[in-house]
């Protein structure tokens, strides 16, 4: 089991940023490693246990993941993989965004914990973190720059 | 019950902001509104249960706190007052510090509930969030700061 966690600052409120990424369906509007995504059998995307069908844009890989937990107060959400092209199993994540009471920023977490089911584990790991994770932050950052 | 939510990046990181804050004895030692710290019945100052007796700077009276949680994983500790030259009953707050991997920053998150007993919630609101926690970021911020960009 490896656990990956990143972190940063987003220079936009809590709320704005948690609209984005509170919508489960919502990969593609603002991940640029997403094209697209639907949630299966048609569930609204804050229903919890649906599960989203989407592919990326680098090989058209296809992977499914389900809900497992949102809060609104919190600005939290867990989901894990049914599916996936990364070489990975049991993987579970969260995501959670904190406001910065002084500046109006945003504090983002995201994190995982999985098995790696071939390959280097670190090697895994830091791909999923650097550019899964920390290009989502950067990604968000961008989208919603003041 | 009223709640006290205050957080602010410090451009440091977060063992070094840590060490700065884990010694529940030593905030006089960097927060200006405080003077005078020891800890009552000479116990170790991270020995869960341990008080500590320290002043209000310039005169404003003597705070006691009991330390109720250190945690070294989650750069976190716990507190409630004992007794204070404050209208507060029930009083328990909680300092957590995040690591913000991206930049090697640290996230400090300080949050305290307590009842006001004399009516003024937003005074005190103001002395518990403003004066003590976010003045306590600002400081440690200029202090650790130092020699970053």
């Amino acid at each position: 089991m490896i656990k990956v966690y990143r972190s940063a600052i987003i220079d936009a409120s809590a709320d704005k940023v948690w609209k984005l990424a509170r919508d489960f369906n919502g990969l593609p509007k603002w991940h640029p490693a997403i094209a697209s995504s639907e949630i299966e059998g048609g569930v609204p995307a804050d229903r919890v246990g649906c599960v989203r069908r989407f592919t990326r844009r680098s090989d058209g890989g296809l992977l499914r993941e389900k809900l497992l937990s949102l809060a609104d107060d919190t600005r939290s959400l867990t989901y894990n993989i049914l599916v996936s092209p990364m070489p990975v199993a049991n993987y579970m994540a969260g995501m959670r965004f904190t406001p910065i009471t002084m500046g109006g920023t945003t504090f983002a977490e995201w994190w995982a914990v999985f098995d790696v089911t071939s390959g280097p584990p670190q090697v895994t790991a830091d791909d999923i973190g650097d550019n899964v994770f920390v290009a989502g932050f950067a990604a968000i950052g961008k989208l919603l720059a003041r | 019950m009223t709640k006290v939510f205050v957080s602010a990046v410090i451009d440091a990181p977060v063992e070094k902001v840590w060490a700065s804050v884990r010694d529940f004895n030593n905030l006089p030692e960097w927060h200006p509104k405080f003077s005078r710290s020891h800890i009552e019945g000479g116990l170790p100052s991270d020995r869960i249960g341990c008080v500590r007796n320290f002043d209000i700077a310039g005169g404003g009276g003597t705070i006691r706190e009991r330390l109720l949680e250190l945690s070294d994983v989650e750069y976190s500790f716990r507190y409630c007052i004992l007794t204070a030259p404050l209208p507060v009953e029930n009083y328990v707050a909680q300092l957590t510090l995040y690591p913000v991997t991206v930049g090697n920053k640290t996230v400090g998150i300080w949050t305290a509930e307590f009842d006001v007993t004399n009516g003024d919630e937003a005074g005190v609101v103001k002395a518990v969030g403003d004066d003590t926690f976010g003045k306590a970021f600002e400081v440690l911020n200029t202090r650790l700061s130092g020699g970053r960009g």
